[in-house]
C-alpha cells in the first residue's frame, strides 16, 4: 500500500496513509503517515468507538494539510490499554503453548499452498 | 511492570517479530518489504474543503463463496483479490479483512469502520471538511511488489485522474 503512496504521490496526487504498522511504512517511505499505535486491523480508530475513529480521521486530514515535506510521521496520541502489554503478543511463539505453534505450522502450509494456487490462476505467479 | 519496561512502550517491530516467527516455524526466506530513502512529495494544490479525496483500502468486498470471513476468521488467502476494485462512495459496502495478517488476538474484526473509514468520511464531507471522490479503490496485496508497482498502482491512478481526484485516504491493515 505504501507503494501505491509513493505512485499517486509521485505522479501529482498528494497523499496521507493510516496505519498501525509504523515501522513496514516508514521502510518503505511514504509521504505523510499517521501512526496509530495500536493492534493490526485498527488504522482508523477503536472498535465501536466512534469518537476515536473521527479523531483519528481529523488527524489525518491536518497531517495532509500541514506536512511540510516528504516522511512526515504524526503519531496519535490515542493509546490502545494503558499498560500496552497486547504488544508482546504478536507472532510471540514464546507465550504460545507447543500444540499451538505445531498448529500454525501446519496452518501455514496450508495457506502457503492456497496463496500459491491462487496467484497461479490469476496470472501473478 | 515497570514504568522502564521499553518492550511495551515503543511501537512493534512487524518485520523483525515476522521474520523472527517464520524462522521458528522453519521457514528461512523471510519476506522482503519493500524499501525506499526518500519518498516523493506534492503539495495540496488547493485548500482541503475545495479538494476531492478519495479512499483507498486494502480491506477485501465480501465474498460469500470464499469461506470464513470473519469476524474473527483464521487468516483465509482464499478471500484475497488480485485485481484493483472500485465501489461507488454514496452507499455502503460490506467490505473485510480476513485475508490479511491483522492481530487476530487483539482484534476481533467486527466494526468495519476501523480499516475501512467510509461512512465516516462521507459524514465529514456532508460537513464540508472536504469533496468525497465518486468511486473509492481497494488495493491487492498480493506479496507482489512488481505487480503493486507495475500494474495495480497505475491502475489505481488512472481511476483517480478520471474521477478528478485531488488528494488521496489510504487505511493499510
Amino acid at each position: 500500500m505504501s507503494l501505491v503512496a509513493r505512485y499517486l504521490e509521485r505522479n501529482g496526487i498528494p497523499t496521507v496513509t493510516m496505519g498501525a504498522a509504523k515501522d513496514i511504512v516508514e521502510w518503505a517511505g511514504v509521504p505523510r503517515f499517521l501512526f496509530s499505535d495500536f493492534p493490526l486491523g485498527n488504522s482508523a480508530g477503536k472498535p465501536h468507538e466512534p469518537d476515536t475513529q473521527r479523531f483519528t480521521l481529523d488527524l489525518a486530514l491536518k497531517v495532509l494539510e500541514s506536512a511540510v515535506g516528504p516522511r512526515t510521521t504524526v503519531q496519535s496520541p490515542l493509546r490502545w490499554t494503558d499498560d500496552g502489554d497486547w504488544k508482546q503478543d504478536y507472532n510471540n511463539l514464546a507465550r504460545m503453548p507447543p500444540e499451538e505453534v505445531a498448529k500454525r505450522r501446519a496452518e501455514f502450509d496450508k495457506v502457503k499452498q492456497v496463496a500459491r494456487d491462487q496467484r497461479q490462476k490469476a496470472g501473478v505467479a | 511492570m515497570t514504568e522502564f519496561d521499553s518492550s511495551r512502550r515503543i511501537f512493534v517491530s512487524y518485520i523483525d517479530k515476522s521474520r523472527e516467527y517464520y524462522l521458528a516455524l522453519g521457514y528461512d526466506n523471510p519476506y522482503r518489504w519493500a524499501h525506499y530513502v526518500d519518498a516523493p512529495f506534492t503539495p495540496l494544490k488547493k485548500p482541503l474543503k475545495e479538494s476531492t479525496l478519495v479512499l483507498i483500502t486494502t480491506a477485501a468486498p465480501y465474498q460469500p463463496d470464499k469461506g470464513d470471513q470473519g469476524p474473527g476468521a483464521a487468516y483465509n488467502a482464499a478471500a484475497k483479490f488480485y485485481s484493483v476494485y472500485s465501489g461507488d462512495t454514496a452507499v455502503d459496502h460490506d467490505t473485510r479483512i480476513s485475508h490479511i495478517g491483522y492481530d487476530r488476538k487483539h482484534t476481533t474484526a467486527k466494526d468495519s469502520n476501523t480499516w475501512f473509514p467510509l461512512p465516516l468520511m462521507r459524514e465529514f464531507a456532508g460537513q464540508g471538511r472536504f469533496k468525497l471522490a465518486k468511486r473509492f479503490h481497494g488495493a491487492p496485496t498480493n506479496r507482489s511488489q512488481r505487480v503493486s508497482l507495475e500494474t495495480d498502482a497505475p491502475e489505481i491512478l488512472a481511476r483517480c485522474r478520471q474521477d478528478q481526484v485531488d488528494a488521496a485516504l489510504l487505511v493499510p491493515t
